[in-house]
């Protein structure tokens, strides 16, 4: 079942840049019965637990491991989701848009990257993926025209240097124990200099190409660039791999003395990526950067999220850190499909084209408002699910006042951000007229995964469950 | 005592050229040391007895990455020299690098002088992989789906780099150039083969093999011989999915003839046949390499028709 999810879109690529003209329905195709060979795998592990596979056969240590537990499978199934759905609005618009050729492979092997990365648990393998999504991603952004060849190219060689200092940290680790596999890796792991500075080194690599506050300056513009169905995925996905990673490392590997020492400095990060990131979206005069920086801030909740983890070992904080990244998924791959949506046809690039939106457009209007509300984290959203597990995690430590104070603020900043845009699409004097008359099918579609996040609320006793006792 | 005079020389011209290379005004000057550089490193390898790793650096380092950055060159408008950067602006990366070098040779120190305890059991496990060479088992048979993404990557730089070229300058080619390249094609061909061949008992193997025939290719490509090399043919394309292709079909295959009473496990050859098929995908591999990275070199825009027709 994992070997279908990884062959499939491998081979639907493949197949696509052969013949470029049925690349639409192949991407479908793939991404439609991935979904579906997903949804099976996560309800075959919700029932009999983890899968493992020792690829090639080989003895344990030798062979690269993959596991299946229902933290992985959720991402697996949130990815192939977001990837069918990203490729129907991607044929709904491309005449319009004028979406490069390349997009329709290139697309297919971010998926192929990210599941990869989803089940892998080999610290070399997960650089080859990390290298995999890292390319996929510029030469998607790329995609764009000239005017993204420089956010495209900064994207580039940042994300290279971030893969380097992680594969330095890799080669340091192997030289010290001598193995990759991260279970063989958690026996043998020792709290001593080499581990600390191979830990710190794959960590500012991983922070680099996650976009993590302080190292986020690269996100805005390149996100911005990209055609909308691409910064869709590149928000709601391609950060998470590398977030990934980095969970992976100080839940598994990481010894309770080096935890505890980095768990302040993450829950500072994140706060900080909250404060900043929120400001500079609510002050951008652009409507795709006021989305991208919103994605900083909000990537901000789940280092904080990782940050308090780490500090007081409460498993609802790992609930609340899958939960944003779950919540953050949909509702940001909504809110870029809306806004690329709404641009596109009110034809400007500001967020003043955006006023009256809600008489001229009021289906992606309401798409994004309902995103929003999950970003804000109004009840009941999964935005709100997360926070909720969040502050119950913060109150049950108790003295976390400082903390509780920050999210208040952190959470009127976003509100703050999102009203903006609701309260100029509501500012119906002089509303911007649409280039042409709006398409209904792509707003129905950005509609659906603001729908699918407030949904989640439905299934937050299984969620919190699975999330809960996996953590990790 | 006079291996340790060259080690000490190797190390000192590999950071003289580094550095030599990075602080140069004009990059053409940081290019050709770039690739003095990488001959040197290749030496370095060799020294510390990786001659896989050598073998690569030398035709990856040396030789293709020049060619790139050279074709890189030749698209600029003018000859542009690096802006000088003042005092401060130079200061800050420093620190940075000089810190965080200072903090990773520390902790190397650290580093135990004992084996991986995986060398042993690769060892005992060489017999079983079809081949001799431990490098070609780890990369074709122990870590092979490291390997097939591998090649997945190096299709994406091919796929990313594609549609950014910038039209190519009609450049014509050079009488004594053609003829030198006529020469060497076959030579090269016939390197290429050996080197791959050997792969399976000694140093060698698919990636070296296929940077050696891309190189050969690209001598042809630029005195105008190779013109049907483009990304518009159907058959180049299909030569360059075909090493992703052939792997990926090779392990379903495998996968699917497993007897019943056996796990069916991905990517695991069976033992008797694992050398035929480790030479399969490596032969379709290195043309792929080989095709990939010429295209990469070559670089030629994405026609327009093409793209609109194709959406």
């Amino acid at each position: 079942m994992m070997v279908l999810l990884l062959v499939l879109p491998l081979l639907g690529a493949l197949l696509m840049l052969l013949w470029p003209k049925v690349a639409p329905l192949l991407t479908l195709l793939t991404a439609a019965v991935c979904s579906l060979v997903a949804l099976q795998l996560v309800s075959r592990v919700s029932e009999q637990g983890s899968l493992q596979i020792l690829l090639a056969g080989w003895p344990s240590g030798l062979a690269i491991s993959l596991e299946a537990n229902s933290l992985s499978s959720l991402l697996i199934l949130l990815t192939t989701v977001l990837q069918l759905l990203v490729a129907l609005y991607a044929v709904a618009t491309y005449r319009r848009d004028k979406l490069g050729a390349g997009f329709w492979p290139l697309s297919s092997l971010l998926q192929l990257g990210l599941t990869a990365l989803w089940l892998s648990r080999d610290l070399f393998n997960l650089y080859v993926c990390l290298e995999l999504l890292g390319i996929a991603a510029v030469a998607l952004v790329s995609l764009s025209g000239d005017k993204a060849i420089k956010p495209a190219l900064n994207y580039l060689l940042l994300s290279l240097f971030g893969s380097l200092c992680y594969l330095l940290g890799v080669a340091m680790l192997y030289g010290a124990y001598g193995v990759l596999d991260i279970s063989a890796l958690a026996l043998q792991w020792q709290a001593n200099l080499l581990s600390s500075a191979a830990l710190v080194l794959m960590t500012l690599g991983l922070m680099l190409k996650a976009a993590l506050w302080p190292l986020h300056a690269w996100l805005p513009a390149a996100h911005a660039a990209a055609p909308a169905p691409v910064s869709a995925l590149l928000s709601a996905l391609v950060v998470k791999g590398p977030l990934f990673i980095l969970c992976l490392l100080w839940l598994q590997l990481a010894a309770t003395t080096q935890a505890q020492a980095m768990a302040p400095l993450f829950s500072f990060c994140g706060l900080a990526a909250l404060l900043l990131g929120g400001i500079a979206a609510l002050r951008t005069p652009l409507a795709k950067n006021m989305v991208a920086y919103s994605t900083v801030a909000q990537l901000g909740y789940a280092t904080l999220a990782l940050g308090l983890l780490l500090q007081f070992n409460q498993p609802l904080f790992a609930a609340a850190l899958w939960l944003f990244v779950l919540a953050h998924a949909l509702a940001k791959a909504a809110c870029f499909l809306a806004i690329g949506e709404m641009t596109a046809t009110l034809g400007g690039k500001r967020l003043n084209t955006l006023k009256g939106a809600s008489q001229t457009m009021p289906l992606a209007m309401f798409a994004f408002a309902v995103a929003g509300g999950s970003l804000i984290g109004l009840p009941p959203s999964g935005g709100f699910l997360a926070k909720w597990a969040l502050l119950q995690g913060l109150w049950l430590q108790g003295d976390q006042l400082l903390y509780l104070l920050a999210i208040v603020v952190v959470t009127l900043l976003s509100a703050a951000y999102v009203f903006r845009v609701v309260a100029l699409a509501f500012d119906r004097a002089k509303p911007v007229k649409p280039d042409f008359a709006p398409h209904i099918v792509p707003q129905w579609l950005a509609l659906l995964p603001a729908l699918a996040v407030w949904a989640m609320t439905l299934y937050s006793e299984p969620l919190l469950r699975l999330l809960k006792q996996e953590g990790l | 005592m006079s291996l340790l005079l060259f080690d000490t020389a190797l190390c000192l011209l590999l950071l003289a050229l580094a550095l030599a290379s990075m602080l140069s005004r004009q990059l053409v000057n940081a290019v050709m040391l770039y690739i003095a550089f990488g001959l040197m490193m290749a030496l370095a390898w060799a020294r510390l007895a990786a001659p896989d790793l050598a073998l690569a650096e030398a035709a990856i380092g040396a030789g293709l990455t020049g060619a790139l950055c050279f074709s890189a060159l030749a698209r600029q408008q003018l000859d542009i020299t690096a802006a000088a950067l003042s005092w401060p602006q130079r200061l800050w990366p420093a620190t940075f690098v000089v810190l965080m070098l200072g903090g990773i040779l520390a902790a190397l120190l650290q580093l135990p002088s004992v084996a991986s305890p995986l060398v042993a059991v690769a060892q005992a496990e060489l017999i079983n992989s079809g081949v001799s060479h431990p490098v070609t088992a780890v990369l074709l048979n122990f870590r092979s789906w490291d390997t097939l993404l591998e090649l997945v990557v190096l299709l994406l730089a091919l796929l990313g780099a594609l549609p950014v070229a910038p039209a190519e300058k009609s450049a014509t080619s050079w009488s004594l150039g053609l003829s030198w390249s006529r020469l060497l094609a076959p030579m090269v061909i016939l390197l290429a083969g050996y080197l791959l061949w050997a792969g399976a008992s000694q140093p060698g193997g698919a990636f070296q093999a296929g940077v050696l025939l891309a190189a050969g290719a690209v001598v042809l490509r630029l005195n105008q011989q190779l013109n049907w090399l483009s990304w518009c043919n159907f058959w180049v394309r299909l030569l360059v999915v075909a090493g992703i292709a052939v792997f990926v079909l090779v392990a379903l295959l495998a996968l699917w003839l497993t007897p019943a009473n056996v796990d069916a496990v991905w990517l695991s050859w069976p033992p008797l046949l694992a050398g035929g098929i480790i030479l399969l995908i490596e032969v379709f591999a290195t043309l792929a390499i080989a095709s990939t990275l010429t295209l990469l070199v070559v670089g030629e825009p994405a026609p327009q028709h093409n793209r609109t027709e194709s959406v």
